[in-house]
């Protein structure tokens, strides 16, 4: 990764440091801690009998499931905490988005490491979208996303769709905030994926309402700049 | 099978949520509602003491010749009315899916406030789809 | 009702009547929770058990309601029976797990429940910053659950954990206690 910023790379320099890179929500902290784990001189205890969380097998859960109900409560309550902090529906959402992101950048690594050596490292915007609306929504709901679209207007705009979250399937936004769309959660993964596959962009969710599916939502992904200078050069 | 109206009271007897199913019935105004529900809430209280049964809950089905009222009171004392034509079979099954309805849609709503009326658009139809083709 | 079939009830329905998610996404949400607490409460790591507990307690008073849609539970009838409710039926329909009921007090007003899994912490490990490990109950939300939705029910209990394997512990045990029954609010007619 390292002879990635050569001056005339066509490549993005990665920094995890959210305030080199722009377009990375600031209150994220970076992946990587400061100081490399090691456990030799840390100073946690471990249980005498049961072993540390090195010792299970990263895929161990990758098929478990829980109730759906214990999601959607726990993402009420994120929502109701978030609702306590901000004023505004765009804040509301940024808060979600925040959250969505941490777990974005840990989901990237485990389902690439998962791949194992089928893992394709995507440099293409079709390829990494596909990632994302196959590989990703799979794992997390069970289903594709159902649609990817590139928008006519505007070269640097992509939309993901979805035609019943499954984070909204129990809530009802008030009308008087009819703006908002809870999976601003989910468009925060979306981005951290993104982010951390050298596509760097923000994500957006906005709801559609049509009569077959009243719970549509398009996830707007915008592009730098420099994601599409690559595409251009690698055509 | 026709389902006249469905109303939810709160612990306190509060009218929480009231849906009409059937255009033909008599319209009273939302005050009248509100009372209705109290009054109810107050004599469901009231049967549960005068029963020479001890130990038996409060109202439960109430019938005349018009109408059909039941009520489904859960262990937090949240009640489900159920207004259907006389003679109706299954209404413990509608209940049993209206409670479900409601934990689904009204307590898994972070936008809900517990024991005020409820808005909840998913609630209204979810419930609106389930009851409209039994009708 | 006996142990044996509160965990066939919970089995079945569990099976039947629940609606599932990859459990990732419920460890990692819950995971994105908790950091944001520690980091809103500049690891106040007090604060945070508090907060949790909070939260938890507002899930409780709205879970008890899908619990007892889902489940058809009718009511205990002493609080031995409650502990095999909320072991069997409670944590196996929400997730997927039945901790074991145990260290009853002679009064039947105190039990512990030990958990061998622990789905909220998979995969994780507490801040290695010399307080975490001594100060936060990273699973708190359980306890504010268990009292918000007993509270429902006419209970009032209180919940704690006694021990965590994160923090280093060979158990990670919840203490419960009965305080009193609520009977002013009593449904009429039930006892």
């Amino acid at each position: 990764m390292s002879n990635l910023n050569a001056p005339n790379s066509p490549f993005v320099p990665f920094s995890p440091n959210p305030s080199i890179q722009s377009g990375v929500p600031t209150a994220t902290p970076p992946l990587s801690a400061s100081k490399p784990a090691q456990l030799g001189s840390s100073n946690l205890r471990y249980a005498s009998s049961r072993k540390s969380i090195y010792d299970r097998h990263l895929n161990r859960t990758q098929r478990s499931e829980l109730s759906k109900a214990s999601f959607a409560f726990l993402f009420g309550e994120m929502i109701q905490y978030a609702q306590k902090q901000v004023s505004g529906i765009q804040d509301l959402e940024k808060k979600l988005n925040i959250q969505g992101y941490a777990i974005g950048q840990r989901l990237l690594e485990l389902l690439l490491y998962r791949e194992g050596r089928s893992a394709k490292r995507e440099t293409r915007v079709l390829g990494i979208l596909q990632f994302i609306a196959q590989t990703l929504y799979r794992h997390l709901f069970g289903k594709p996303a159902d649609g990817l679209e590139k928008s006519r207007e505007h070269e640097d705009e992509y939309m993901l769709i979805d035609h019943d979250p499954v984070v909204n399937s129990h809530i009802s936004v008030p009308k008087e905030m009819s703006q908002l769309n809870c999976a601003a959660f989910v468009a925060g993964i979306i981005e951290a994926v993104l982010d951390g596959s050298l596509f760097p962009c923000r994500v957006t969710a906005h709801s559609v309402f049509s009569e077959q599916f009243p719970s549509k939502t398009v996830f707007l992904i915008k592009f730098e700049e420099s994601v599409l200078e690559r595409e251009a050069v690698l055509q | 099978m026709v389902i006249l109206s469905i109303l939810i009271l709160n612990k306190a007897g509060g009218l929480i949520y009231q849906r009409h199913f059937n255009e033909g019935l008599n319209k009273l105004s939302s005050n009248d509602y509100l009372v209705l529900a109290g009054t109810f809430h107050g004599v469901h209280a009231i049967t549960s003491r005068i029963s020479p049964v001890p130990g038996s809950g409060g109202l439960e089905v109430l019938e005349s010749d018009q109408f059909r009222v039941q009520c489904f009171q859960t262990l937090t004392g949240t009640k489900l009315l159920i207004f259907a034509e006389p003679h109706q079979p299954n209404i413990d099954v509608i209940c049993r899916r209206v409670y479900e309805l409601y934990a689904d849609y009204v307590m898994k709503n972070p936008f809900y406030q517990i024991e005020m009326p409820i808005r909840c658009e998913q609630f209204d139809r979810q419930l609106v789809a389930y009851i409209k083709p039994k009708q | 009702m006996s142990s044996t079939k509160a965990a066939r009830i919970g089995e079945e329905v569990w099976k039947t009547r629940i609606d599932k998610v990859n459990a990732e996404l419920v460890t990692l949400t819950y995971g994105s929770i908790v950091a944001q607490l520690c980091k809103d409460f500049e690891g106040d790591y007090m604060e945070v058990n508090k907060q949790l507990d909070k939260m938890g307690y507002n899930i409780g008073l709205r879970l008890i309601e899908d619990f007892l849609a889902k489940t058809n539970t009718g009511r205990c009838a002493n609080f031995r029976e409650t502990a095999e409710t909320i072991s069997k039926i409670g944590f196996k329909v929400f997730l997927n797990i039945t901790p074991t009921v145990t260290n009853w007090t002679s009064d039947n007003k105190q039990f512990s429940l030990i958990f061998d899994e622990n789905p909220l912490a998979d995969f994780v490990e507490l801040p290695d910053d010399g307080r975490a490990q001594n100060e936060l109950w990273y699973s708190n939300i359980l306890c504010g659950v268990l009292r918000g939705a007993l509270e429902m029910v006419q209970m009032q209990v209180d919940a704690h954990f006694a021990s965590d394997v994160l923090r280093g512990n060979d158990t990670t045990e919840m203490r419960v206690t009965l305080i009193r029954m609520i009977d002013d609010e009593l449904p009429p007619g039930d006892d």
